[in-house]
């Protein structure tokens, strides 16, 4: 699955999903209409007004999705049209890698290198250079760093730092390939930051926390990293970006589906089976000198079981 | 200002004859220009702030304070610092090359001889460190000027001094008005920069006008103003020139407070940021995107509630400005039937803008003003010369006017390899965001400049102001934001800026969805990007135009609408900041100055007109006859200089500023 830039309307300010939620929803159904005229026979140049008459659940998926090597493209990509402007050395291109619940740290492995390949098939860049990853559950709470319990094992998901060890050796092959200048984490405190570090090949050099209010990120935290020179960095997105029911709704042959999945109802084939999403990276391209932002945009990868 | 070369200043009969010929040589400049820089490319954003301070002097004993006319005097002592000449000086004429450190703030003159410019020693550019170090480097700004002043002499920005053109001596040292060049019954000449340039552009304009500019601020009407009111400083009975006619002949409007001089408006500081752009393209589209921007930046800036002494009805300096440098003839504001003159003219030079110059699909027919006057010829002209038809009208809009200010030396011969005819028409159309084409002997690149903000007591508000422009043009680019109205709205969104409390009280037109439609996508692409680059752009939207747009409250505008409505200014900014990498720090240091504009747009914080406003009408002293007396105005300034020391901290001021320290607790990264 993949998602154009799109704005998060509001409240900005607060984390959220809907960004990727909507760059999904609406690139699926551009996609759809685009396609549209092909079953009809005009020409695309009115797509948007032909596709309008069809209505778009009745658009088979395989019109506008891809197959190959036993993936499904939803929709179908031509990497040929994508792609930056300008030479490498223009822009800072960072990529942020969402593992999702139930995945094991050796499949994790493998989603950093499938993510990574499309980030850079898609922008025709060989590097990028900040690769930030995302572990479900971890959510930094400012209010508890500074408490006993180490905050992680409050929440629903308890991640272990090993798998995340593991884990992170794949963005360390990435490093050492040279395919990733620089590598970084996102919600870590400055306790499991601890006790993490020495168990790294290459240190992070990020620390991506939520700033809702970033005036209740603890000194603690901002001390230690100095110390250890990684920059805390800020972002707004939730940890866990991608629940399953969403995917099913997304894909699904409900009002606002894109009828890739069965539905209950009869007619319309679908993918049948349950849907488990694996992983999700945002990547953005940023102009260096003029802070502009050139390429925004996601992947995300779901797998269907029989 | 611009520039400021010397020479021998023709009077207005002679000035006026060479008009076509400075006209023709100016356009002969564009074009070299056009041809040498159209194709300039990848430019890195670098940008600019001018801060514009008054200078003041306090009289202590007599609690007295009065506006200092020794910028020349400081301006020298500036230039001759040792400590600062060695690192490079910082008065352009006088700078020396430095190749590392630290760079010197520079130091401008300015129309207003109680006046000072101050710009940063280099451009910023958008690495969030430069973001961090704007505050600073204004703080830094003001301390060197300080400096170079005397014990009880102060750089303050606020927009006026208000009790410029009373009766009392209001200037130090003292000069009666009534001189040769602005003929004004309430200021002197010497109230001016003494370079040539300055009295002969006021002179010029009056002379060109055929009598003197005249501008009429609603008074307030407090619960002891006389009804009706009638200007009690104007001197019916002076005969020194025939223009103290024009009072004799109803220039002095019942109600309202009469100024009669180009000091009143151009001895009026504002906040102006220039942006270089990557090329023209973007040039034509910060341009065209910044525009209807502007009159709501004015509202939310207001700062300028009191001129000559009189609490006025209205908040902002910007139609004073405007009909202090009104140089248009009877027959061109249509007064009287065209004879002599070549067209009506519906604005000052000193106006919001009449034209869209983006070659953008978005950037529909219906948007552009109807009234626009050009000069045809000239613009045949530079489209013979291969600029193209929108951007050739808008200098050819631009080239309406006559040249003001002419040197007898520079009609000898054209340079093309110089900028200064075109220049002459370029810096004299003051219109609230300005189209800049590359100088020529500076790998300088096209700049957008945003003119309509009103300067701000505080280093922290003016930084904060700034860096809100900065990141919305980020925004815009990065966003592919689409801000059009049709331009005659903007133009009336500038009126409505001015109803005293515009920014809370009024509404203005705006554009419901500045977020782009989702391409249409040719089958088979991804989809996945809209990068600005794709030759295949959206088409021209259709549909109603009056459907795009509504009246929307400031803080609707700056905070969004709820639900589906217009999605906000700070939360476009905030989307953007989302998007790229800042550290925890900067982040934190933006909020303060995004929290300062979403609760300006709120009302939680008070604009600095409301704040003057209410510390007048509040004053013990103060007779609810809208006078703002010389005890007053003592107190006031005092009070201004005091917040801009402590930044309301001290609570002088907080009602303006409050968010801006208190938000930040201890132990946190902000502290």
């Amino acid at each position: 699955m993949n998602g154009g830039p799109s704005i998060i309307r509001r409240p900005a300010s607060e984390k959220s999903n809907v960004e990727l939620i909507n760059a999904l929803r609406s690139n699926f159904l551009a996609s759809k209409q685009a396609f549209a005229p092909m079953t009809n026979g005009s020409s695309h140049t009115s797509s948007h007004d032909t596709a309008r008459q069809i209505p778009s659940q009745e658009i088979p998926y395989s019109e506008w999705t891809a197959r190959e090597d036993g993936f499904l493209y939803v929709p179908s990509i031509d990497f040929a049209q994508s792609g930056l402007a300008e030479e490498r050395s223009q822009y800072d291109i960072t990529a942020k890698l969402f593992f999702l619940p139930h995945t094991s740290a050796t499949e994790r492995r493998g989603h950093t290198q499938e993510a990574i390949d499309l980030v850079l098939k898609e922008l025709h860049m060989p590097s990028i250079d900040l690769l930030i990853v995302s572990f479900p559950g971890v959510s930094f709470d400012a209010e508890d760093e500074d408490e006993e319990e180490p905050q992680w094992s409050q929440n629903g998901e308890a991640e272990d730092l090993s798998a995340m060890v593991e884990t992170w050796k794949a963005l360390e092959t990435l490093h050492d390939k040279g395919i990733v200048k620089q590598i970084g984490l996102s919600e870590f405190g400055s306790e499991r930051l601890e006790k993490f570090l020495p168990r790294t090949k290459v240190r992070p050099s990020v620390d991506q926390i939520n700033v809702r209010d970033c005036c209740v990120v603890p000194k603690s935290l901002i001390l230690y990293a100095k110390k250890e020179k990684i920059e805390l960095l800020t972002h707004n997105d939730c940890t866990n970006i991608l629940p399953s029911g969403t995917v099913r709704e997304l894909l699904g042959t409900g009002e606002k589906g894109a009828g890739v999945l069965a539905g209950p109802e009869e007619g319309l084939k679908g993918l049948e089976g349950e849907v488990e999403p694996q992983w999700v990276v945002k990547y953005t391209a940023v102009v260096r000198d003029r802070g502009v932002i050139e390429n925004k945009g996601y992947f995300a990868m779901a797998e269907v079981r029989d | 200002m611009g520039l400021l070369a010397l020479g021998t200043p023709l009077n207005w009969p002679e000035a006026k004859k060479n008009a076509d010929h400075v006209r023709q040589w100016g356009i002969e400049q564009l074009l070299a220009i056009w041809e040498r820089a159209k194709g300039k490319e990848r430019d890195a954003l670098r940008w600019g702030d001018e801060i514009e301070y008054l200078v003041v002097a306090f009289d202590e004993e007599h609690r007295k304070v009065r506006l200092s006319l020794r910028q020349a005097d400081i301006l020298k002592a500036l230039a001759e610092d040792v400590s600062l000449s060695k690192q490079g000086g910082c008065v352009p004429d006088l700078q020396v090359v430095k190749s590392s450190g630290d760079p010197v703030p520079v130091f401008h003159p300015e129309f207003g001889r109680f006046m000072l410019e101050s710009t940063p020693g280099k451009p910023w550019g958008i690495g969030f460190k430069d973001l961090l170090d704007v505050e600073p480097n204004m703080k830094w700004r003001r301390i060197v000027a300080k400096e170079h002043m005397e014990s009880n002499e102060y750089p303050i920005t606020l927009t006026t001094f208000p009790r410029l053109g009373t009766r009392d001596d209001f200037i130090t040292p003292y000069y009666p008005p009534s001189g040769e060049r602005q003929r004004s019954q309430f200021l002197p000449d010497e109230i001016t920069n003494p370079h040539i340039r300055f009295p002969t552009l006021a002179a010029n304009i009056r002379s060109r006008r055929g009598r003197k500019v005249e501008i009429n601020v609603p008074v307030f009407k407090d619960e002891n103003t006389p009804v009706p009111f009638k200007d009690p400083t104007v001197d019916y009975d002076m005969h020194n020139w025939p223009e103290d006619d024009d009072v004799r002949n109803g220039a002095a409007k019942d109600n309202h407070i009469y100024m009669d001089a180009m000091a009143f408006g151009m001895g009026s500081c504002c906040l102006q940021i220039t942006f270089q752009a990557k090329n023209i393209t973007e040039g034509r589209r910060l341009y065209d995107q910044l525009s209807p921007l502007g009159p709501i930046m004015l509202a939310l800036t207001a700062a300028t509630p009191i001129y000559k002494g009189f609490l006025a009805d209205t908040d902002v300096r910007w139609n004073q400005i405007s009909r202090a440098v009104d140089d248009r003839t009877p027959e061109e504001l249509g007064e009287a039937p065209l004879k002599h003159d070549r067209w009506r003219v519906p604005k000052s030079r000193y106006a919001p803008n009449s034209t869209y110059i983006s070659q953008d699909p978005r950037l529909r027919k219906e948007y552009m003003d109807p009234d626009l006057v050009v000069d045809e010829d000239l613009k045949q002209q530079l489209t013979d010369g291969g600029m193209d038809a929108l951007l050739a009208t808008h200098f050819a809009h631009l080239f309406i006017r006559d040249p003001i200010v002419i040197f007898a030396e520079d009609l000898k011969a054209l340079d093309l390899n110089k900028t200064d005819h075109f220049e002459n028409l370029q810096s004299t159309n003051w219109q609230h965001i300005r189209f800049k084409p590359p100088p020529h002997d500076k790998d300088t690149g096209w700049r957008v400049e945003f003119r309509p903000m009103e300067i701000q007591i505080t280093d922290f508000e003016n930084a904060a102001f700034s860096i809100f422009i900065v990141l919305i043009t980020r925004a815009i680019l990065s966003f592919d934001l689409n801000f059009y109205i049709p331009i005659p709205l903007t133009t009336a969104n500038m009126e409505t800026a001015h109803a005293r409390n515009a920014v809370l009280d009024q509404k203005f037109h705006f554009r419901n969805d500045p977020l782009p439609p989702r391409p249409i996508k040719p089958n088979g692409a991804s989809g996945a990007t809209t990068p600005a680059y794709l030759p295949s752009r959206p088409p021209t939207p259709t549909g109603p135009v009056e459907a795009e747009h509504s009246l929307m409250t400031i803080d609707e505008i700056i905070n969004g609408q709820s639900g589906e409505g217009f999605p906000g200014l700070i939360p476009l900014v905030e989307s953007y900041l989302n998007s790229v990498n800042v550290d925890v720090e900067t982040r934190c240091e933006l909020a303060r100055y995004l929290d300062l504009i979403r609760k300006r747009a709120s009302g939680q914080l008070w604009t600095g007109a409301k704040w003057i406003r209410h510390f007048v009408r509040s004053h013990h002293a103060y007779k609810g006859d809208s006078v703002v007396s010389e005890g007053v105005n003592y107190d006031l300034i005092m009070a201004v200089e005091d917040i801009t020391k402590n930044e309301g901290k001290n609570r002088v001021g907080e009602e303006m500023l409050r968010s801006g320290w208190a938000a930040r607790p201890k132990g946190s990264a902000c502290g």
